[in-house]
């Protein structure tokens, strides 16, 4: 398998599964016409200046390094939206992938060509954990820069003109550990996506009550007989874990974010290059293994599994 | 070229053995050999193990036994043999959701040995659009589609498993046309299963009937002659008919019909007309016996 048919592989996915490539654009497109849409609905920019609010738009006139930091704050969150659509559709697509090949029985056509189970479940498994987050990330890149744009231009000429000011260098390193993020997430996700593949490999039908099931009939048999939810720990740390590393920078407990303290600690979380934490993070490493026996069990079912 | 292309020893597979289930033998250690540029029908009712049989060549289900296809072993390198092998299942399995020209795009960047010109070539003959969903052609033109794609491909071995299923008399007949004319140089082995017998039975150069997970017949077409042969008689000449031992007989507004495998023409010649059986003769022969 060389690189050409392997790129054939992923574009494959993406034809049969549009909505991965078109979900994240229309996510953006909103993003950006509602913005347009509220620039011009509203005469002016509305913001209650209660006294707190006042001194944090002085703060951040008078501070670059905090309006800098707010500026990537406000840029970069554009990519949570983004990001939730993403995930909704890279979900409902594991689960179809290998399942719905086998109930229109296209893949005996699939299996009538050179192309080893093994390659085509990693095809699948990369589109959801590189293809599409990069993806979602270019887009919400632009989608940030043109809501920008419509903002500075709001703005310009406000009291709120420091909002509209581009700091590129900050710009570029929120891109940057986006990026990385997302990457980073892929590996910490690739057992998620091991275990989808797998059930939607298996089931016989509904890969959604496969996938769903088992995680459930466990907890709730452990917590039954042991009394104990270990399992249930386990796969909500799985679930979460990510976000209990990036999150727990982004937000401290008790930080109002309309602070300028709150604004420089979220404005740290990004700049700082957040890897680390993660990357010695045993269970990140721990769950590569286990990622790859799923990857080759999902094979294995694909290979083995009559398409009747 | 002369290595045989499949080679089956003891091909033994049982759907669902389990301790209380009642399990089926779909083949039933079968034996057989297909040489190379051969055409070559693999024909009995459903439920034979046709399909079975071409299941374990193509490595879709495992099997006991012993199996060589082009030298390997399809249990073990599925994906290497399908550099060699092509198969059509039947033509409902291309995506409905694929677009004509990405099917294209698709084999093209999987599969070393695909001509894209020759693929466009034969499309251009059919009414086939590249825009076109899959899922918006008639079955027909998915045939041909499908077809279009397999001719493309320089493969050593063509395994088409009741190809023209659901297709309309025209269609079957312009499938095995072009398959014949412009697809078969006498280097490919085509291996069909069918039941449509009448269709198929011009163009094989072996049959391979199989019946209960058994071989009932193995033969070459041009082998045929010497060995079977049709008595056309009378009532009153039945009994001496039948103390030659036919392998069917039945009965034709008010004629009998029966055959024989490997008796002496001279012997028959008495006794009516004498002719040789057809593949469909024989595949009825063969799958029902005797019937007083």
């Amino acid at each position: 398998m060389n690189a050409q048919a392997f790129k054939t592989l992923v574009t494959r996915e993406l034809w049969e599964h549009r909505s991965l490539v078109w979900a994240p654009v229309v996510t953006a497109v909103l993003l950006v016409v509602g913005t347009m849409l509220s620039a011009q609905g509203t005469g002016s920019v509305q913001i209650d200046l209660d006294g707190r609010e006042s001194s944090f738009f002085m703060a951040l006139s008078s501070d670059p390094k905090v309006s800098g930091e707010l500026f990537g704050v406000w840029t970069s969150s554009l990519i949570i939206p983004q990001a939730f659509v993403g995930f909704l559709v890279i979900f409902f697509y594991l689960l179809d992938c290998l399942y719905a090949e086998r109930k229109d029985r296209s893949i005996l056509f699939w299996k009538s060509l050179p192309v080893s189970d093994e390659a085509t479940v990693l095809s699948k498994g990369l589109t959801a954990l590189i293809v599409v987050p990069v993806w979602v990330w270019l887009l919400s890149l632009v989608s940030g820069l043109l809501v920008f744009g419509i903002v500075a231009m709001k703005v310009s000429g406000t009291p709120l003109a420091p909002l509209g000011e581009f700091h590129p260098f900050v710009w570029l390193t929120t891109q940057v550990v986006l990026l990385q993020n997302l990457l980073l997430a892929a590996l910490w996700y690739a057992p998620i996506v091991g275990y989808l593949l797998v059930a939607s490999a298996f089931a016989p039908r509904s890969p959604l009550v496969w996938t769903i099931l088992p995680p459930v009939l466990l907890v709730t048999a452990e917590k039954i007989v042991f009394n104990t939810s270990l399992v249930g720990g386990f796969i909500a740390h799985r679930l979460s874990g990510f976000f209990e590393h990036f999150g727990g920078m982004l937000l401290r407990e008790g930080d109002q974010v309309a602070s300028p303290a709150a604004a420089a600690v979220i404005g740290d979380a990004y700049q700082g290059l957040s890897a680390v934490s993660v990357l010695t993070e045993a269970d990140l490493w721990l769950g590569l293994p286990v990622a790859a026996v799923l990857f080759w069990g999902a094979a294995r079912l694909r290979r083995w599994r009559d398409a009747g | 070229m002369n290595a045989p292309v499949i080679k089956a020893r003891g091909l033994r597979k049982a759907y669902g053995s389990k301790p209380y289930g009642k399990s089926v033998i779909a083949l039933d250690g079968v034996d057989f050999t297909v040489g190379a540029g051969r055409i070559v029908g693999l024909m009995g009712p459903n439920g034979a193990g046709k399909t079975t049989a071409l299941k374990a060549i193509l490595g879709l289900t495992p099997f006991e036994g012993e199996l060589q296809v082009l030298g390997r072993d399809p249990r073990v390198s599925r994906d290497q043999l399908m550099n060699d092998v092509c198969f059509i299942a039947d033509v409902a399995v291309l995506p409905k959701w694929l677009r004509v020209r990405n099917a294209i795009d698709y084999v093209a960047g999987v599969h070393p040995r695909f001509d894209r010109a020759k693929a466009a070539d034969v499309l251009a003959r059919t009414e086939v659009r590249r825009d076109s969903r899959i899922g918006e052609l008639s079955k027909g033109m998915i045939t041909q589609l499908h077809l279009a794609l397999i001719m493309a491909i320089d493969a050593r071995l063509l395994v088409l498993d009741e190809p023209t299923l659901g297709l309309d008399l025209l269609y079957r007949r312009t499938f095995y046309e072009a398959l014949l004319n412009d697809y078969f140089d006498h280097e490919t082995t085509i291996l069909v299963t069918t039941h449509q017998v009448e269709e198929v039975e011009h163009l094989l150069t072996d049959v391979l009937l199989i019946n209960h997970g058994r071989i009932v017949l193995d033969a070459a077409v041009d082998q045929l002659p010497n060995r079977f042969v049709q008595l056309v008689t009378t009532a009153a000449q039945l009994p001496a008919a039948r103390a030659l031992k036919p392998i069917y007989e039945r009965e034709l507004f008010g004629r009998h019909a029966l055959i024989y495998d490997g008796c002496d023409p001279a012997e028959l010649q008495p006794l009516g007309e004498l002719r040789t059986p057809s593949i469909a003769d024989l595949f009825v022969a063969s799958m029902q016996g005797v019937r007083q």
